[in-house]
């Protein structure tokens, strides 16, 4: 069953349109993630389904039910604010208190959810504390169990984690996971880092200038991306590209760029014709280092070895094209010298140049 | 070496100078001779008689003296009429102002006017509209049924009528005040109450007027300490009459020193009431430094 759906929504400023025509089905129980770089219309897409902003096309259900025009406290919804809005002079315990007073519960069923929501968060023992007298860390916890008192059917989090330094985030994005898990509640979340959202997400939408560019699970948007835009953007470090060129030879088409060529696939030799301009795309892991002269390898100069640990980033050129290749630490080459790689014929991505869309 | 730094810093004290003078002539040596005055019987009438020390005679008499009291209490109720209501209108103006509606900048500009005029032209145009028979404000009564009222004229009504001639020019200075820091609050918290539906009452008194309070405190000692020195409006006004009905501590050193002459009483009462000041000041620090520390706690 649908939990939320967006069926063609718009959103206008005056004469900008910043979000044009969004259509997304999410299931009820779904952790599903709208990523997109900086001004994608990732948050005002968010707020519209909160009911902070107003819908100026299209149409809005949440569990069922039309709420274009419904009020977002009527929305059974809770939102995760960036920063974390919470109510500066009350107390941890206030800010939940306050959060449920519109719903006139009984003072034992209050009692209740807040103990729970502090025992799951963590948070018993800071109940009596103001903002000012915690951690980032903590109050985005506080943050999470204000909203989650209030068992709301919709979870909505924009950019929770981008306060917070890089540890941090690491260890409150598995709490949004492990609390997920244990609530089942559909949750939208809004980032721009594509490792939250691989991490997090059962269902990842692309956004690209207030458009959808693929949705998918991370396993799809990671494998087969649909076009460049999702290619380039999902994957660290992102994906290497090539211009080649569709040439005639004897085996068959190939594509060529000047220092080496690799044979189109079966399945592609339909649609391309000699002439045509594609983009190859390579992820840095679909790179190995392969021996002097096996079959298929191709001779790259080693410019710049960036040592990971497990493993190493290598800077290679052919000519004039730079790309990355990432392999096992202890198979690292030393800088300023000459290896072969391979490129995993499985690892292949091609694109067509000119609109940038899968083949 | 050091030849140089000392010409540098004899230059620096001439530089300085004119200012030092100037402090020292219009508030220094004024203020020391008041003091000095304090203890003194000086007979601004009699001005070639010596001026005899008399001890705290003249502290005694001010602290005695009915006319003081009554001056001192004259001036807190003024104080507490004009600043309570103020802090009431001038947060709801301020509420009304910060809304996201056309023209309100125009507005908000336009209501600040009161606030620029000096006290003195303030008390002129009160004295239009309070005037016993030619004035509007009996006018526009009387075209309700209601009135005349005897406004600067009795002694029931005077000092409400110095209140309100006050609250219509100060009312904006706790408007403007209170809209800036409105303004400067952060837009999320109220975004998330309004998800969570708590009622607008709700949000203004858990939400808005904590964080207020800091700013209207401040606004308060602002105000506090220019209302306990009122002066201009009511010399236009009533000139502290009918009787003593809105003689406040400035009309009251005033009538010791040039209506009676008796400038070693006035001098004396002019310390008491700055002795008063201070508490009043040190008090308000106090809180003011209490509740801010309430809110970042
Ligand atoms: N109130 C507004 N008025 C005009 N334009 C806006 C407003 N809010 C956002 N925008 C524009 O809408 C676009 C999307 O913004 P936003 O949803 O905040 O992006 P994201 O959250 O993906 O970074 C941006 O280009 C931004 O400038
Ligand atoms: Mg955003």
């Amino acid at each position: 069953m649908s939990s939320v759906t967006l069926r063609n929504v718009v959103k206008r400023y005056g004469q900008l349109e910043v979000v044009h025509g969004i259509n997304l089905e999410i299931d009820e129980g779904a952790f599903v993630v709208l990523l997109g770089p900086s001004g994608c219309g990732k948050t005002t897409t968010l707020r519209m389904v909160a009911g902070l902003e107003s819908i100026s096309d299209g149409q809005l259900e949440i569990a069922s039910r039309v709420v274009n025009d419904v009020a977002p406290k009527d929305r059974q919804i809770a939102m995760v604010f960036q920063n974390y809005a919470l109510y500066p002079h009350m107390t941890v315990r206030q800010n939940m208190e306050f959060a449920l007073k519109p719903q006139k519960l009984a003072d034992g069923e209050v009692d209740r959810r807040i103990t729970e929501a502090s025992r799951i968060l963590g948070l018993e023992p800071l109940l009596a504390r103001k903002p000012a007298q915690l951690s980032g860390g903590q109050r985005q916890r506080v943050a999470m169990a204000r909203a989650m008192v209030r068992t709301p059917k919709v979870f909505l989090f924009d950019e929770p984690l981008s306060n917070l330094d890089a540890k941090l985030r690491t260890q409150v994005r598995l709490e949004i996971a492990k609390l997920h898990k244990r609530l089942g509640t559909t949750v939208l979340y809004v980032t721009h880092d594509q490792i939250e959202a691989m991490t997090l997400a059962d269902k990842i939408v692309i956004m690209k200038d207030g458009h959808i560019e693929q949705v998918g699970s991370p396993e799809e948007v990671f494998a087969s991306p649909k076009n460049l835009f999702v290619a380039t953007f999902i994957g660290s470090p992102s994906m290497n590209l090539f211009q080649m060129t569709v040439e005639q030879a004897e085996l068959g088409l190939l594509l060529t760029s000047q220092p080496f060529s690799v044979p189109v696939p079966s399945p592609l030799l339909s649609k391309l014709s000699p002439g045509r301009q594609v983009t190859l795309g390579v992820r840095p892991s679909d790179i190995r280092i392969a021996a002097k002269g096996e079959p298929g390898s191709f001779e790259a100069r080693v410019d710049v070895v960036e040592y990971l640990g497990i493993e190493a980033l290598l800077n290679l050129r052919i000519g004039s094209q730079e790309f990355i290749a990432q392999v096992a630490a202890a198979e690292r080459p030393v800088p300023d010298q000459d290896v072969s790689v391979f490129f995993n014929p499985a690892g292949l991505h091609f694109f067509d140049s000119q609109s940038g869309q899968a083949l | 070496m050091n030849h140089t730094v000392s010409r540098d810093r004899r230059i620096a004290l001439v530089f300085l100078l004119p200012a030092v003078v100037i402090l020292f002539v219009t508030t220094i040596y004024p203020m020391l001779y008041a003091l000095w005055l304090s203890f003194r019987s000086y007979d601004l009438s009699k001005p070639f008689i010596p001026r005899v020390f008399v001890g705290v005679a003249n502290y005694v008499e001010v602290l005695s003296s009915q006319a003081f009291l009554h001056a001192l209490l004259t001036t807190f109720k003024l104080m507490a009429m004009t600043l309570s209501v103020q802090v009431v209108l001038g947060v709801g103006i301020a509420l009304l102002v910060t809304q996201k509606l056309p023209g309100m900048a125009v507005v908000r500009t336009l209501l600040l006017i009161p606030m620029m005029i000096s006290p003195v032209i303030v008390g002129l145009v009160w004295l239009f509209l309070y005037f016993p028979e030619l004035g509007y404000l009996n006018y526009f009564l009387s075209l309700v049924g209601i009135g005349p009222v005897a406004w600067i004229t009795s002694t029931g009504w005077a000092l409400t009528a110095i209140a309100i001639a006050d609250i219509w020019q100060w009312t904006p200075f706790f408007m403007m005040g209170t809209a800036a820091a409105l303004q400067s609050l952060s837009p999320e918290p109220y975004e998330a109450a309004r998800i969570d539906g708590n009622s607008r009452f709700d949000v203004f008194r858990y939400i808005t007027l904590p964080q207020l309070k800091p700013v209207i405190i401040s606004l308060l000692f602002l105000r506090a300490i220019d209302a306990f020195k009122i002066y201009d409006i009511i010399f236009v006004l009533t000139k502290g009459g009918p009787a003593d009905a809105t003689e406040v501590i400035s009309l009251y050193i005033y009538r010791q020193s040039f209506t009676f002459w008796r400038m070693g009483v006035g001098a004396a009462a002019s310390f008491v009431s700055l002795i008063i000041i201070t508490i009043l000041i040190t008090f308000f620090f106090k809180s003011l430094q209490r509740s801010q520390a309430a809110l970042a706690r």
